[in-house]
């Protein structure tokens, strides 16, 4: 079985992220570009001290992309204005932030990064499906799933924390689905915020995310 | 892993040739030759594809066409799994400023989705160097699943001045040539390809036994030099295989002429597999970097080989770095392989190894 031990929505302003950084380690984060601030503020906000040992995976998906690296770096490459540099390079932003949170989270044995396609259509199944398998597998203790994006006035987190055993604090159970089930929610950028509210009003005894391009890859959550 | 997961069918595209076959057999003949790509005042050696359009996107799409076309039909709902560093950035500089970038930054992968008539879920990763082992690993771990019955996974790496800008601001490049493993060694030779994998629970010739992605924090430019990271990431590959070092015949490496992975990775595998490791083979000299899409790209090119039982020597490799003490293969040979362990070691800190099998 697996358990959804935290679910979590977060949302900065791009010029407090470092604050926020300096809040949650005690300590700056130097020359960590947006995406990894974000990345980590969320990641040791769903784990707690005593399981950032435990073998761990991070999978991430974002709308947003290093935008505004990118068009830093564009701009260096194509007007000739300087010499690009070295951490604003495209696809390495992913893996930099990767390498930046292991330390914080000691147990982080490995990490995918996603990046969307699609204005408001999301990877949450996926990420999910793949979070279940792993978990089952025994291959890690817990697995964060996210959706990070960093636009020019707001940087926005969301996240579920996914265990193969519960905590004191677990709220939910999920299971995957192979089949259309009617009622479905999307798979969208916010899929977090609707689950809390889930959580929260009990209105029904399950919820069921599904991506409409991958019916085989339904999760239904059910309350603990 | 609940069921099996096989590659059932291959395409390629890259500097040596448009077909696994094709590129195969340029190896085998030793064909290692590349071509330049000028930055500003500075040319570096490049791999390029051999492709007659100027404009960014006609060129991607001729290329991806014409790989997806060298895989036996498929359904137009098989999810993709699309790995590439930078995907449509050769096209924003080709428009120029002001870059108009869509608000969801891998768009580019729709469109390729358009290009190959998908219907299905499309899935983009990137995460540098180890981008297509990324892909193979959720294809792989979604068929095992039960999830899905089959994949296309596909790495695509196209010319661009970005990412080729971003090496030479970092001193990474080599003014000369791909020397892996080499005394010599000066930086990677980059290169631009396009290559698809067919994953499927239907037998195949080629089982993947072992996937393994990992995390080398050691630093932001380079691994950890005494290779420990890349030791522990390749000893779980072998575990969940289920097979020991020695069962292990032969080793495509992640060497690309850098002088400090290589040296990592060499270390690496003295910790794994003693003095006497397998036959040790890199195949970027012939295809270059191909960065996110060499996991796919080297992948579809070494099994090309296996299945002819054709194995290139290492191009470019004359002298033992002492350091590293370590041979790559010098002379080619026609062993039947039975089992290769392929090593990715990413730009940033990504690991990935992959164990395949021949099952028929």
């Amino acid at each position: 079985m697996i358990f959804v031990n935290a679910v979590l929505s977060q949302q900065y302003r791009p010029q407090t992220l470092s604050a926020a950084v300096r809040s949650a380690l005690g300590k700056p984060l130097r020359r960590a570009a947006a995406m990894t601030q974000l990345a980590l503020v969320g990641a040791v906000a769903c784990i707690p001290v005593e399981r950032r040992h435990l073998p761990s995976a991070l999978l991430w998906q974002s709308t947003s992309g290093p935008r505004q690296e990118t068009l830093t770096l564009l701009d260096e490459v194509c007007n000739g204005h300087s010499e690009p540099l070295p951490y604003d390079f495209l696809a390495t932003q992913p893996t930099v932030a990767a390498a930046r949170i292991q330390p914080v989270l000691p147990g982080l044995q490995s990490a995918a990064y996603f990046p969307l396609d699609t204005e408001g259509e999301t990877h949450w199944s996926l990420l999910i499906a793949l979070a279940s398998n792993w978990l089952e597998e025994g291959r890690y203790a817990q697995v964060l799933c996210a959706h990070l994006d960093t636009w020019a006035e707001s940087a926005t987190g969301h996240w579920l924390a996914l265990a193969g055993a519960p905590l004191g604090s677990s709220q939910a159970t999920l299971q995957l689905r192979t089949m259309n089930i009617p009622g479905a929610l999307p798979d969208t950028p916010g899929f977090p915020e609707h689950l809390a509210i889930w959580l929260k009003q009990a209105s029904t005894p399950a919820l069921v995310l599904e991506s409409p391009r991958a019916p085989r890859l339904a999760v239904e959550f059910a309350r603990i | 892993m609940k069921r099996p997961v096989y590659i059932t069918g291959s395409g390629l595209l890259c500097a040596r040739g448009s077909s696994p076959g094709a590129v195969a057999d340029a190896l085998w003949a030793g064909e290692h030759s590349c071509t330049g790509r000028r930055l500003g005042t500075r040319e570096f050696p490049y791999f390029s594809l051999a492709l007659p359009e100027t404009d960014w996107l006609a060129r991607a799409e001729r290329a991806l066409v014409s790989v997806a076309a060298q895989l036996a039909p498929f359904a137009a709902e098989t999810p993709l799994f699309i790995a590439s560093s930078s995907f449509q950035v050769g096209h924003f500089e080709q428009q120029g400023a002001p870059f108009d970038l869509p608000v969801a930054s891998a768009s580019f992968s729709r469109r390729i989705g358009d290009w190959l008539q998908s219907s299905g879920p499309r899935y983009s990763f990137s995460t540098a160097c180890i981008s297509g082992l990324s892909a193979l690993e959720a294809a792989r771990s979604l068929i095992a699943g039960g999830q899905i019955d089959e994949a296309i996974v596909i790495g695509c790496e196209l010319a661009n001045n970005s990412t080729l800008a971003g090496f030479a601001a970092m001193e990474l490049l080599s003014q000369s040539t791909c020397q892996p493993f080499d005394a010599g060694r000066d930086g990677l030779v980059l290169g631009e390809a396009v290559a698809a994998a067919r994953l499927s629970a239907q037998p195949g010739t080629w089982r993947i036994s072992g996937l393994r992605t990992g995390i080398d924090a050691y630093s932001a430019t380079g691994p950890d030099p005494a290779g420990g990271p890349i030791t522990r990431l390749m000893a779980d590959c072998l575990k969940e295989a289920g097979v020991g070092p020695a069962e292990i015949e032969l080793i495509k490496l992640q060497a690309a002429g850098s002088p400090g992975t290589d040296l990592a990775e060499g270390n690496a595998l003295r910790q794994v597999f003693g003095i006497y490791p397998p036959p040790l083979l890199s195949l970027k000299p012939y295809l270059g970097h191909t960065l996110g899409a060499s996991g796919i790209v080297e992948l579809v090119t070494l099994l090309a080989c296996l299945v002819a039982d054709r194995i290139p020597h290492t191009a470019g490799f004359k002298k033992v770095d002492p350091e590293i003490a370590l041979l790559p293969m010098v002379d080619r040979s026609n062993a039947h392989i039975q089992r290769a362990l392929l090593n990715l070691i990413g730009f940033g800190g990504g690991l990935a190894t992959m164990i395949v099998e021949r099952d028929r």
